[in-house]
């Protein structure tokens, strides 16, 4: 299929305001009479606020305000709260803000305030509280429980509540040593195919543990917000991965109607899955805003995006695999205990519906619970669970393969999903799959055979490592809006909801709108990041879902419209609406294309006719937020708007594979990147320039999760040690390949109309595990069993000394 | 502790003499504080883990920029910027190892405006410490980085007495090297001290890292013309190759002829309080030929004496190594 | 001027760090001027008495053992000062080894003295009774083998090295050494009582010490001093300064 922009690159339109410094986030906002509000931290990892004192602190000249919890809707545990009081539950949580005058003074009115704190017993490592007797993160236990019952007769807000779950001692023993704890509980468990029978047929069977330690999301951006209002309505710059998704439940955070919100957010600097709803914070800018009744900016600090700004979620882990005599995955058995921090949750379900994706086994068992622990509060970051899975597994696969005499690259190919494959607990379907011819484009193009022929030692103290890894994620939904308004001067207005992360996907999933109108790119005007520019209901923008679920609402509302203008042409040009093509910018008689109109004219016609072709008119099954948007702009052109009813079935999958060769000193335990590969298996391409940054993007993240980054925290005293962005380790242009080879199968999926799936998470989740493999390579086979792998645990394990642990430990060192 | 994340209150002097900041030095005395780049002073200030009252910008002091020869050798402004110290040609010709140590300081950006004096005079690393924590060397009776499960990785292998930060300076150990002396003025005279005693263990001054006083600036840094043009060996091994400080680095000076080395001075960064000079090296590999064998027959001396903390042990191997190639002249 | 230094803990809570430094300069300056004070007056005021012959018959007053228990207790004691306060004016030096060795020194030699002074030594002549405390204001009264002044001294450097050793080894245990690693503190606020008892007693024990010496190198003592390192004082000696029937030396 040949397409006008599907496929080719285009410059987004907030490019240039990147790149001179012009775009502006929500902290570089100001208002006449603004005020600067900030977060007093807890100093403690668990307790509770027994008293405030801010007199002194009020009393200060341009002092406006303090906030606390007690100005906000009650919230119970394990709700993660904007300001903490009754529980605190880790250190850095917010416990109350102070607005002033200046930055300055409020910094100092912090310093003034007392607090008397209750300290409580605090734990930083799941296995510390799963322990009979051991330590509880909250004072009514450990985990998280669903209280379904509860909910629905209103007894608890969330339907959630915090329970407890214990192990004996020998339980936790044999788990640390590696053994699954015969006969411990399990917080949840889920199995297809008979998992014993089909170990029976396997003839090579490993067990390994494994451990993989949380990381902040250290968003460049903070999530800093500015609110005013005026005449009853909020204004609220914010910085959400999503602009409308959320918009529902932001106003009811800040306490307004829905069509009295204007959330503005133009350009987001990162939020890797903590932003893409609304989170606790923003309850605070807004309420506080309105009881103070001035413009009001919270700022968040580095440190306090540390804090709040989330974090993956670590596992401590056993997994049994066993394969076939013909290298196919007979049975796999996995047991994951998350760690969800203070709050949130883990993700060891989806970790283990990695597993089932990517090697397809005839049977397999899961088992897990989340456990809290008194660290930062967790939540979805890039791939959550699949990726920090990918990491883990591609070793321990490696072992297995090697064990069955089996390459590593043959291995994944034999049990690589195909079109047929089958997905999770239930085995679902999936919409397509070319994964395999993705494993071959990426043997071919990092030449897999070739460097498996290299020598491994390349000098006295340098060794060659390759390895390959493989990324899964989910990648499209369906059921959103799509928005667009041909005005009188023939400019098509593309309208979306959907974040600007610094992807362009936004942009680029308007092409879909742009394609099927068949016309000129420059003739198209995006609209978004702000409310008042009328913005449809649009998928959030997170989990790989934008390219597929947004291309699929473009093209419905380019849909609508050529229906309207097919319409309202044949009206005056007589014919069936059949009759009628577009092309050019123009809607036309097929036979005789003399009759028609231009876009511009039909946009008139429109506003004339009024009704459902100018807005005043439109869907019953259009989102609030849509309709409210197709009613500001009713009459100024042609309204197209509809609802994504296109068919969908099955899982819709975004997967990657990767492969990288390092060389490995073993001297100083450090390694460089010799080649990265990766190649995406998402559908058709839609914008070149976007999936090679999302590769590379991707793949730079996942060497910093597989060699640098992760949450280090004194199990002493709870303190966290890397709140800084320094510390926390995000690679450098100095650690990564200056090139990174990327490419697509760029094959269509049948259930998008342009072909095109998402890849953020799957493009990290690839780059993580093929580096895992690397450096197990190079060191001829040996199992870290975790991530990340710093250069510390490879000059020990050289050395022999005994210093990695191999007690699954999390959370430190 | 919350992160405050502006600067405070707080009153601000530019002098454009020596005498005049020394003056204002002397005047407040500990509730005065230096700056040069300011790259190790505003992340105190913000975080407000350390309160001084006033702040001394010394960058208007014309007499301490520049990098000038003399009879004996160089003379460095302690205003030199460390991105200079490694485009200089007087510093890249004939003391390479200098500027090999400034380049892999930080990240450009903070080379751009970190000073040499700064580098040397900058406090631990130590995240304890940092995080506004009131342990021994911010005056406080206790250690929170070597406990029993301190988190302390990155902390010192030698000559720890109660705090077991280690030194964060990259230039430090090159300057040792390379026998370079401080001139430091306290306004009415001078002082000249050599690199390697200018740098204070926790032993002898647990607050402070060098033996800089109250009152007292490091106005220039000289190196002799001893080394210029010496056999040099500089590695750095760091989490990250930029933006990072040393796990272990290796400074190593040597003079060579017909392979053999006549004499040598080898120092390790970030394995004690301050820059290590390897002695036992040294006096090992004098005479030796500065190969292979020399260098496997003498590294293990480098751990002797090492007493490692829970979470260090890799630096042990990660010093003889870097010895190791100090030694044979490549990585 | 404060007199207790308090810090912040690991979870922000004011505690106790130790003594404030600035007692160290209070109690060298009371010190110096209280002792330049009684100089003075004995020098002007006080009758001058002949001192006694140090020529004739000799009485033995300190065994060799108690001399060098003495002389090593002292010079721990001075080391103990002298590296303890070192830091605290800014003298740089490596004092923690020295200063924790001498006090290791002296926890064994106040150990053998506490055992060899209740099994094998008169006990008693150092005991205190309320007849002692007659003894400054009536010149007629002359003390047994020890004067009310070297009873209380005694006893007041008994009360203060002990409190100095006591919390020393509490603090002792909270560093490395080559026997122990440090140990987590669970309690910070208990850590500075500890720093603040120790420092106290320092306190007390430089102001003590530097009573005692004073008196040790006055003219009208200084034949006990002589005594410390000999071992003996002379009959005269005795006789001008000890009641005979109190005191029957061997
Ligand atoms: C993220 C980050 C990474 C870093 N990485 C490294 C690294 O890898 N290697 C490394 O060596 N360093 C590193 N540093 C530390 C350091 O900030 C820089 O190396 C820099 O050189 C410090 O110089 P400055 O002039 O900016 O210091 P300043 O902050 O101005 O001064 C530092 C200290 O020196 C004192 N001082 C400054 N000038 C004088 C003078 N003339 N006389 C007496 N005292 C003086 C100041 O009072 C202050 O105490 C890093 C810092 C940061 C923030
Ligand atoms: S190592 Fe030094 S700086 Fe760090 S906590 Fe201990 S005393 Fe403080």
């Amino acid at each position: 299929m040949t397409f006008m922009h599907i496929g080719k690159d285009f410059t987004p339109p907030d490019v240039e305001g990147k790149v001179t410094g012009t775009a502006r986030y929500a902290e570089d906002f100001r208002r006449d009479g603004m005020v600067f509000a900030r977060l007093l931290t807890s100093p403690i990892p668990s307790g509770r606020v027994v008293s405030i004192d801010a007199s002194e602190a009020l009393a200060m000249p341009g002092v406006v305000g303090i906030f606390t919890a007690d100005d906000l809707p009650p919230s119970a545990p394990p709700a993660n709260p904007a300001l903490a009081k009754d529980f605190i539950t880790y250190v850095g949580q917010p416990i109350l803000a102070v607005a002033a005058e200046s930055e300055e003074i409020a910094e100092a009115a912090i310093e003034r305030i007392a607090i008397e704190f209750e300290r409580r017993p605090f734990v930083v490592d799941p296995l510390d509280t799963l322990v009979e007797g051991g330590p509880d993160p909250y004072p009514m236990g450990n985990t998280l429980i669903r209280e379904g019952a509860a909910a629905a007769a209103g007894t608890t807000a969330s339907g959630t509540a915090v329970g407890s779950i214990k192990w004996t001692r020998d339980q936790i023993a044999s788990f640390r040593a590696g053994r699954f704890p015969t006969g411990a509980p399990w917080g949840e468990e889920w199995a297809y195919g008979d998992v014993d029978a089909n170990f029976a047929q396997c003839t090579t069977v490993i067990e390994e543990p494994f451990v993989t330690i949380g990381l902040p999301h250290h968003s460049l951006e903070s999530r800093t917000g500015m609110a005013y209002w005026e005449n009853g309505k909020c204004y609220f710059h914010g910085s959400l991965q999503s602009q409308t998704v959320g918009h529902a439940q932001l106003a009811r955070m800040v306490d307004v109607d829905p069509a009295n919100l204007v959330f503005i957010n133009e350009n987001t600097g990162g939020g890797f899955g903590s932003k893409i709803f609304p989170y606790p914070m923003m309850a605070v800018t807004g309420r506080f805003a309105k009881a103070l009744n001035r413009p009001l900016q919270l700022r968040i600090t580095r440190a306090d995006e540390f804090y709040i700004g989330s974090a993956r979620s670590g596992m401590q882990g056993w997994i049994k695999v066993g394969l076939r005599d013909n290298g196919r995955v007979g049975a796999v058995d996995i047991a994951i205990i998350g760690d969800a921090g203070s709050g949130g949750g883990a993700s060891g379900s989806s970790a283990a519906e990695h597993v089932s994706i990517m090697y397809q086994p005839e049977a397999m068992r899961y088992r897990g619970m989340s456990l809290y622990t008194n660290t930062t509060p967790r939540g979805a970051q890039r791939g959550p669970g699949q990726n920090e899975m990918a990491a883990v597994l591609s070793p321990i696969m490696d072992k297995a393969g090697r064990q069955a005499g089996l390459d590593l690259v043959e291995l994944r190919r034999i049990n690589a999903p195909g079109p047929d494959a089958l997905i999770g607990p239930r085995q679902g379907t999936i919409s397509s799959s070319y994964y395999p011819q993705a494993i071959d484009q990426a043997a071919e193009l990092f030449g897999w055979e070739a460097k498996k022929a290299l020598p491994r030692q390349i000098s006295a103290t340098k060794v060659r490592g390759i390895g390959v890894g493989e990324g899964y994620h989910s990648a499209g939904a369906s059921g959103y809006d799509g928005l667009l308004r041909i005005a009188p001067d023939g400019k098509i207005h593309l309208h979306t909801g959907v974040g600007n992360l610094g992807t362009y996907s936004y942009a680029a999933v308007l092409r879909a709108a742009a394609e099927t109108l068949q016309c000129s790119w420059e003739n198209c005007v995006i609209e978004h990041g702000h409310g008042e520019n009328h913005l449809p209901h649009s998928t959030y923008q997170g989990g790989s879902n934008t390219i597929f679920t947004e291309t699929r609402s473009s093209h419905v509302a380019a849909l609508d419209a050529i229906r309207k203008m097919k319409q309202i042409a044949a009206a005056d040009f007589g014919g069936a609406v059949d009759d009628y093509s577009i092309g050019g910018e123009r809607v036309f008689l097929s036979s005789d294309n003399s009759k028609g109109y231009t876009y511009a004219e039909v946009a008139q016609k429109a506003i004339e006719l009024g009704g459902e072709y100018s807005g005043q008119v439109f869907a019953e099954d259009l989102n609030d937020t849509t309709k409210r948007s197709v009613q500001a702009m009713q009459g100024t052109g042609l309204i197209a708007a509809a609802k994504d009813t296109l068919p969908k079935t099955g899982t819709t999958p975004g997967f990657a594979v990767a492969m990288v060769e390092i060389e490995l000193d073993t001297e100083t335990g450090k390694f460089d990147i010799l080649d990265y590969t990766g190649i995406a298996e998402c559908g058709t391409i839609i914008h070149p320039k976007g999936l090679r940054q999302a590769m590379n993007g991707g793949g730079v993240w996942g060497f910093g999760m597989a060699a640098y980054e992760r949450h280090v925290y004194d199990p002493q005293n709870g303190l966290p040690a890397n709140v800084g962005l320094y510390q926390a380790k995000p690679p450098t242009y100095l650690d990564v390949p200056l090139h990174m080879k990327s490419g697509a199968t760029d094959m269509p999926d049948p259930q998008s109309p342009v072909g095109s799936r998402g890849i953020g998470e799957p493009s990290q989740g690839c780059a993580v595990a093929a580096l895992m493999s690397a450096i197990s390579d190079a060191l001829d086979g040996h199992l870290f069993n975790r991530t990340p792998v710093t250069a510390d645990m490879i000059l020990n394990h050289i050395a022999q000394n005994d210093f990695n642990t191999g007690d699954l430990k999390t959370n430190t060192f | 502790m919350s992160s405050h994340d502006v600067m405070p209150d707080m009153g601000l002097y530019q002098p454009v003499t020596v005498e005049d900041a020394a003056g204002i030095a002397r005047q407040f005395s500990t509730r005065g504080w230096l700056v040069g780049g300011g790259q190790d002073t505003y992340g105190w200030l913000k975080d407000r883990a350390k309160r001084p009252e006033v702040l001394i910008d010394l960058k208007g002091i014309e007499s301490m920029r520049g990098i000038r020869e003399t009879a004996d050798g160089i003379e460095i402004g302690a205003l030199v910027t460390l991105t200079e110290l490694t485009t200089n040609s007087l510093i890249t010709g004939r003391y390479s190892l200098l500027a090999e140590a400034a380049g892999r300081v930080a990240s450009p950006q903070i080379r751009n405006v970190g000073t040499i004096a700064g580098n040397v005079a900058q406090d631990v690393r130590c995240w304890y410490y940092r995080r506004g924590l009131n342990c021994y060397r911010a005056g406080g009776n206790l250690c929170y980085a070597d406990t029993p499960e301190g988190m302390n990785r990155e902390h010192a292998l030698f000559n720890a007495s109660r705090c077991v930060a280690v030194t964060a300076s990259d230039t430090g150990p090159a300057l040792v090297a390379l026998e370079a002396q401080m001139v430091i003025h306290n306004g009415s005279s001078e002082r000249v001290v050599s690199a390697e005693n200018f740098f204070v263990g926790p032993n002898i001054d647990i607050t402070h890292t060098t033996v800089l006083r109250p009152g007292e600036i490091l106005t220039a840094v000289r190196i002799p013309a001893k080394w210029a043009n010496a056999e040099f060996y500089f590695e750095k091994v760091a989490d990250r190759n930029v933006w990072d400080f040393a796990l272990v680095s290796i400074s190593a000076a040597m003079r060579v002829n017909n392979g053999v080395i006549e004499e040598s001075r080898l120092v390790a960064g970030a394995v004690e309080a301050t820059p290590r000079r390897l002695d036992r090296i040294e006096q090992a590999i004098r005479g030796k030929a500065r190969n292979q064998q020399t260098a496997d027959e003498v590294a293990a001396l480098a751990i002797q004496g090492a007493r490692p903390l829970n979470f260090n042990h890799f630096k042990m191997p990660l010093l003889e190594n870097l010895v190791n190639r100090a030694v044979r002249g490549h990585a | 001027m404060e007199i207790i230094r308090y810090r912040r803990d690991v979870w922000g809570e004011e505690v106790i760090l130790g003594v404030s430094w600035d007692l160290l300069w209070v109690v060298a300056v009371t010190a110096l001027i209280l002792l330049a004070a009684h100089a003075i007056f004995m020098a002007v005021l006080a009758k001058k008495k002949a001192k006694p012959s140090s020529e004739g018959p000799r009485i033995k007053r300190h065994d060799a053992i108690d001399r060098a228990f003495h002389w090593i207790m002292a010079g721990s004691v001075l080391v103990l000062i002298l590296t303890g306060i070192a830091p605290i004016v800014g003298l740089r030096i490596s004092w923690l080894n020295i200063h924790w060795i001498a006090g290791l020194v002296l926890t064994f030699v106040v150990i053998f003295h506490i055992i060899r002074a209740i099994f094998w030594q008169d006990f008693k002549a150092m005991l205190l009774g309320p007849s002692d405390f007659k003894e400054p204001f009536d010149e007629k009264i002359k003390p047994g083998k020890y004067s009310f002044e070297q009873k209380g001294m005694h006893w007041a450097m008994t009360v203060l090295v002990i409190a100095v050793i006591a919390t020393g080894i509490i603090l002792f245990l909270h560093i490395n050494t080559p026997w122990w690693n440090r140990p987590a503190v669970e309690n910070e606020a208990t850590l500075g009582i500890f720093f603040l008892l120790h420092g106290t007693a320092t306190l007390g024990l430089i102001a003590f010490t530097a009573i005692h010496i004073y008196f040790a190198v006055r003219p009208e003592k200084i034949f006990y001093t002589r005594s410390m390192v000999t071992g003996w004082i002379s009959e005269a000696e005795m006789k001008e300064n000890h009641d005979t029937n109190k005191w029957k030396p061997e």
